[in-house]
């Protein structure tokens, strides 16, 4: 076993002298997560922000046809503005977010105390137009509520007789969990550094050494073989968990840092550190996952070219969760990239996760890493692994 | 002590298998130095893989000072000293920390380690450039970390894979006289080459392979008597029937 740990440190020291891609490698994930964290959260938060609160610009068809509209929406600090022409395809060209088109027979309707048609020309495919289109639709339901309760009382009834059913709202989502909906690029990207923190190094030591023709006279030595791959491994375990560490270091400054109400995530101590217990089993996972590929391919651009697909695995569940919301179950914490989504975004969201769970996750993520270890080793006994010419 | 009895190796290649070694064997005995002569492609590196271990023959034995290779090759390569074809220096590691390493890997303690290299530094000259990192070493400089690494653990049995491919004069020179020293402290030295006159000054006696096949063994003067040739060249050319070969590849 001191075969292992001699392989391990040579690595590491071949590693560390290799400056630029050490660098590459442990530093760029730190810096390139609080730039997006930060980043993202600002132009959300400005955006928000804006949209909620400036005095929204609403082109507006047919405005003499109800004055009294347009005061009330300029009452809520929406102010109405002309039209364009042909305000479909503006809307469609995202010239306007929306266009509030008011008929001829308003009026007419309105005199008669007919529902009095107006229409909203928007496009519900894009996101950004959501919250001005919200606006709108409420101050126009206001209106309605309003003007019909006046109505009312004109008439002799009584208002409540006009709502037949009153819906009461009670949102149970906690307000970190409300947060929580911010953060869904998170899991992925942690996954993801995690998962492929150690990738250069893991192919450098695996197909790297083959090309460079240094692994025959390495395995021309007593020591195991076995012993030698499980070295590799190690060393680059300990680096993808070094570059793990600063990734979550950088985590709970940017969000320490972060404006609004991305700063009210859970950042302290203990949460970091059940972070990177959870990631853990992805470093295991990743590093023994590429062994095995850079162990089986036949050169180092051979296994780089797996690199993508990899980097698309992560993002599956986020993807499925995202068109197939499910609810938590504990055979999900047994799925790789699934459950480690699934425990950061309990952990981002503050809830509790049971012993269980815990026991689960651990159980199956560095099970699932010991597989793929016991698979690598088995694969360096191949004579094909040691002849590189 | 080295026998290789009667290997045979053939790799899977998309037309077809290639019969790289077809019955090669001979002996090396301790004190002696072993030359293997053959063309390029005659299957010298395959037989010597098999030798240290790295690859396993499809048929035959090899045992070395009375091990068999395929029943306990941890001991087997605890007993060779090998330099392969391909050196493999680490070039982000100094002269002495590749050496180092391997030390490390055959369980060698740290003072013997710092001995033998101080040894071994000695008697390959390469004290100047024992501690600078290997990236940007000629090539003399490279086999010669190669060596003193393959060595480190004090071997009875030597193997090298074209020792002196690449190197000048009087690196070669050098060379010779260690491994000569080797042969005088009693080991049994192995190396293979395509060049004669290479292997005429330095080995007792001579293998010569073509075509994964043994064609002569012998001390150069009993090749020479075997041929009726004087120039070592020619009787190499001759016994590997170099010129038939020439002569196809003439008329194809």
């Amino acid at each position: 076993m001191k075969a292992i740990w001699t392989v391990a440190r040579k690595e590491l020291v071949d590693l560390f002298r290799d400056r630029k891609t050490m660098m590459l490698g442990l530093l760029l994930g730190p810096i390139v997560m609080p730039a997006i964290i930060l980043g993202m959260g600002a132009l959300a938060e400005k955006k928000m922000r804006t949209q909620l609160e400036s005095t929204l610009e609403l082109p507006v068809i047919g405005a003499e046809h109800a004055p009294n509209l347009v005061a009330f929406l300029k009452g809520r600090n929406i102010e109405a503005q002309p039209a364009p022409a042909d305000p479909e395809q503006a809307v469609r060209d995202q010239d306007f977010d929306v266009v509030l088109k008011i008929g001829e027979e308003y009026g007419e309707q309105w005199r008669d105390s007919k529902p009095a048609v107006v229409e909203l020309i928007y496009d519900s495919s894009r996101q950004d137009s959501q919250i001005p289109v919200n606006r709108v639709r409420g101050v126009l339901v206001e209106y309605s509520r309003t003007v019909g309760v006046l109505r009312g009382i004109n008439r002799g009834v009584s208002p409540e007789a006009g709502f037949a059913v009153q819906v009461g709202q009670r949102d149970v989502a906690t307000p970190e969990a409300r947060r929580g909906m911010l953060l869904a690029f998170l899991p992925y990207l942690l996954i993801l550094f995690s998962f492929l923190g150690g990738a250069a190094l893991v192919i450098d030591v695996t197909a790297g050494e083959r090309e460079r023709q240094s692994l025959e006279p390495l395995l021309a030595t007593p020591a195991a073989r076995a012993a030698i791959m499980s070295g590799k491994i190690l060393a680059a375990c300990l680096f993808g968990m070094l570059s793990l560490l600063l990734i979550v270091l950088a985590f709970k400054f940017s969000f320490q840092l972060a404006p609004g109400p991305l700063q009210l995530i859970d950042v302290s101590v203990p949460v970091m550190a059940q972070l990177l217990l959870v990631l853990l089993p992805m470093v295991l996972i990743g590093t023994t996952l590429l062994t095995l590929i850079a162990a089986s391919v036949k050169s180092v651009k051979e296994a780089q070219s797996y690199m993508s697909v990899l980097m698309f695995l992560p993002i599956v569940p986020t993807i499925m969760l995202m068109v197939n919301p499910v609810k938590n179950q504990l055979w999900q914490f047994a799925v790789p990239f699934l459950a480690q989504n699934q425990m950061i975004l309990k952990l981002v969201r503050s809830e509790a996760i049971a012993l269980q769970e815990w026991a689960v996750y651990l159980g199956a993520g560095f099970g699932l890493g010991l597989v793929l270890w016991l698979l690598a080793a088995r694969l360096y006994h191949k004579e094909r692994l040691a002849i590189s010419a | 002590m080295i026998r290789l009895h009667d290997l045979h190796k053939s790799f899977k290649a998309k037309t077809g298998p290639v019969h790289a070694v077809k019955g090669v064997g001979f002996e090396a005995r301790d004190g002696e130095i072993v030359g293997l002569l053959g063309p390029n492609g005659a299957g010298k590196t395959t037989t010597l893989r098999m030798l240290y271990t790295l690859m396993s023959p499809d048929r035959g034995r090899i045992e070395v000072d009375g091990i068999d290779v395929a029943k306990d090759p941890t001991a087997v390569r605890q007993r060779l000293g090998v330099l392969p074809d391909a050196r493999g220096v680490y070039k982000r590691l100094t002269a002495r920390e590749n050496i180092e390493y391997f030390g490390r890997l055959h369980g060698i303690d740290e003072a013997t380690i710092a001995a033998r290299i101080a040894q071994m530094a000695r008697t390959l000259v390469m004290e100047d450039f024992l501690d600078r990192r290997t990236e940007g070493f000629s090539q003399g400089q490279r086999t010669k970390t190669a060596i003193a690494r393959a060595l480190v653990h004090d071997p009875r049995n030597v193997i090298l894979d074209e020792p002196t491919n690449g190197l000048d004069v009087m690196t070669t020179r050098g060379l010779r006289g260690f491994l000569r020293g080797l042969r005088d402290e009693g080991r049994c030295v192995i190396f293979s080459s395509h060049i004669m006159q290479e292997v005429a000054a330095l080995c007792d006696r001579i293998v010569v392979i073509a075509h994964g096949e043994v064609r002569a063994v012998g001390t150069p003067d009993e090749l020479r008597e075997q041929t009726g040739l004087p120039d070592l060249e020619d009787v190499f050319v001759r016994l590997a029937d170099l010129e038939g070969e020439a002569a196809m590849g003439a008329r194809a």
